[in-house]
């Protein structure tokens, strides 16, 4: 089986990254107990927003220790052509994850999106892209509105006001409501600091789990819409990992679902979902 | 137990001056048992039992004959049997496997006294349950096992907690849960722990008499609720706690509603303020007593007469006081002062909703005891 195609590139011996690039985060979580906010969740520095906004471009990353495999696993699941420089600790974290990667078959699966969001390049709206992203809601970037969803979400319009944009949170939460928990194509339960994505053809379908604790998350539970009937589990770390408690949750009003555990998450898992 | 799956949409009405209630749905594929489930056979019996000398409070130390003594009359006269065997068995037999459950929030000043649940697993023992199908078990590792109770029970009965490390769901079932958004945290699931799906065939559960910041008291439903499923702290936010409703609902989720058979209260201590914790000695009192029933609302009822008169002598504001002004994130500092407006309602809205109990004082039968 063909692997997936890789577009990482460690940096070493004092290389740069090419000038253009652009600059993301040291992916992770800070856990802010002792701050004033209006959530008692933990901050997540994730980058998939900032690499689905810019398709095309080339991405930066400086990284430290375990941090590296985040990282390389981030740049893979969005398709990213990142650049990496690290630490000896992070080299060898890297190295690892390169490795894992390297098993993942190819495939040619879309981004699965319940809702459009026509990026005006604000800042308001890259803050609310990072919310979806870390609230889980699946969105596809778009230039103009597309008709084939039934939620296209545009800042500065009569629905989606700037005033209102100011409270990003507030916007995602509204646009969390607008699809209904019941009818997203994916879910997680069981972690604030875990963030998915899902891509999609026919027959198959392939869940990316990231996790950006630093410590392993347990019995996961992962809600994905779709008559699936098998799912193969590949985890970063853990030989011979498997799914537990499949379950068929049968046809909703926004038609089959299935669920599944992950036992014990580390910093990535890859799932391949298909049908007989 | 009929296993086909089940599914309840739950929707609840405004009741008692509550905001608007959220919408659960309870996801089980069990259905009730066939015997009586909560309230039991003893709907509105409370057998209340005393002893001055049950615990020497100089040294905070619990008589362990005396507690015997409480055990056996508390639970001949529930059950009109004539010994202890009788009476146990009227609930256990020696096929059962017994989940305890105890509550260890407020340890290691308050917890169910090791003494009381020694002489619970002596009494399972006598009517032939086997060492090993009994459980002492709490939510969380640290809590439970700072209380020792494995020296009050012979080898072989299981201490262990249900989330293990915490934040772990590997020890819930992922097909019984209920699903609720509060406040639009992004998991919405509280799931039943995996021992009481598929491992107990019976509970008795035994809660402290406390004072609880949120819900108000945290007696027999709340220790069931909380205690026994997975991410329920999202309940509250600010001042706002959803205990008014959601205790109810998850207390009356098959099957743990039909495997709780039997609620001994420990009162031997208790809390008037600041709840469920205990970090301030200025807030235990020594009720001495225990009270013993299948009815967990009717019992409920009871502990909330008792830590509303004790707030009240000690000039605290009542249990039921809304008032924005008294809200106080700190006020485990100040007894006149609480950190969510607290929803001591929440045991009328299980008896109204649920059925879980007899809420009416006047339908209440109390026996009283003294030792």
């Amino acid at each position: 089986m063909l692997a997936a195609a890789l577009l990482l590139h460690l940096l070493t011996g004092g290389a740069e990254a090419p000038a253009d690039a652009v600059k993301l985060n040291e992916p992770g979580v800070q856990y802010r107990p002792n701050e004033a906010s209006a959530t008692s969740s933990p901050w997540i520095d994730a980058n998939g927003w900032q690499i689905l906004r810019a398709p095309g471009r080339k991405f930066a990353y400086r990284v430290k220790g375990e941090t590296a495999g985040l990282a390389a696993a981030e740049a893979f699941t969005y398709g990213a052509d990142a650049f990496l420089s690290a630490d000896a600790s992070g080299e060898a974290a890297f190295g690892r994850m390169l490795e894992f990667l390297k098993t993942v078959p190819a495939a040619d699966l879309a981004p699965v999106a319940d809702f459009g969001v026509v990026d005006d390049g604000s800042d308001e709206a890259g803050e609310l892209l990072n919310l979806l992203t870390r609230m889980n809601l699946l969105y596809r970037i778009e230039k103009k509105p597309d008709r084939s969803f039934h939620l296209n979400v545009r800042l500065g319009t009569k629905e989606y006001p700037r005033e209102e944009a100011q409270d990003p949170s507030a916007t995602a939460h509204k646009i969390r409501s607008q699809i209904g928990d019941d009818k997203r194509s994916l879910r997680v339960y069981g972690s604030e600091v875990v963030i998915a994505r899902l891509v999609g053809g026919p027959r198959q379908a392939r869940v990316f789990l990231l996790n950006y604790a630093g410590r392993p998350v347990l019995g996961l539970r992962v809600r994905v819409r779709g008559a699936y009937s098998k799912g193969e589990l590949r985890e970063s770390g853990v030989a011979d990992a498997h799914l537990q408690d499949w379950t068929p949750a049968g046809q909703t009003e926004g038609g089959p679902l299935v669920e599944f555990t992950v036992p014990e998450l580390r910093a990535f898992a890859v799932i391949d979902l298909s049908r007989n | 137990m009929d296993r086909r799956t089940f599914l309840q949409l739950a929707t609840a009405p405004a009741l008692l001056g509550s905001d608007e209630l959220p919408s659960y749905k309870v996801v089980s594929r069990y259905t009730p048992a066939n015997g009586p489930h909560m309230p039991g056979p003893y709907r509105g019996v409370v057998t209340r039992v005393h002893s001055e000398n049950v615990v020497d409070t100089a040294a905070d130390r619990v008589d362990q004959p005396t507690v015997d003594r409480m055990l056996s009359a508390g639970m001949g006269t529930l059950t009109g049997a004539k010994n202890d065997k009788d009476a146990w068995g009227a609930f256990f037999s020696a096929s059962d496997v017994v989940g305890v459950k105890v509550n260890c929030s407020g340890a290691p000043a308050i917890r169910a006294s090791p003494e009381i649940v020694g002489g619970i697993v002596r009494n399972l023992l006598a009517v032939g349950v086997k060492a090993d199908n009994i459980y002492i078990y709490e939510r969380f590792l640290d809590q439970l096992t700072s209380v020792h109770y494995e020296r009050v029970v012979p080898q072989g009965v299981n201490i262990v907690a249900i989330e293990t490390p915490r934040g772990s769901l590997m020890g819930y079932d992922p097909k019984t849960y209920v699903e609720v958004s509060f406040f639009g945290e992004d998991d919405t699931r509280s799931n039943l722990a995996r021992l009481v799906t598929e491992r107990f065939t019976k509970i008795v559960n035994v809660p402290n008499a406390k004072e609880h910041q949120a819900s108000g008291v945290t007696g027999c439903l709340k220790n069931l609720a909380y205690g026994d499923f997975s991410n329920v702290a999202r309940s509250h936010m600010r001042s706002k706690t959803n205990t008014f409703s959601f205790i109810g609902t998850l207390a009356a989720v098959e099957p743990l509603r039909s495997k709780c058979v039997l609620h001994i209260m420990d009162g031997i201590r208790a809390i008037w303020h600041g709840g469920p914790f205990s970090e301030d000695k200025r807030y235990r009192f020594y009720p001495r007593l225990m009270m013993f029933g299948t009815d967990p609302v009717a019992i409920d009822r009871l502990l909330l007469d008792l830590i509303e008169d004790k707030r009240k002598a000690e000039g605290a504001p009542s249990l039921w006081d809304r008032s924005p002004d008294k809200i106080d994130p700190r006020a485990h500092r100040d007894f006149h002062k609480n950190t969510f407006i607290r929803e001591p309602g929440h045991i009328e809205y299980a008896a109204t909703k649920f059925g879980l109990g007899e809420y009416d004082k006047n339908r209440i039968k109390v026996e009283s005891l003294e030792v």
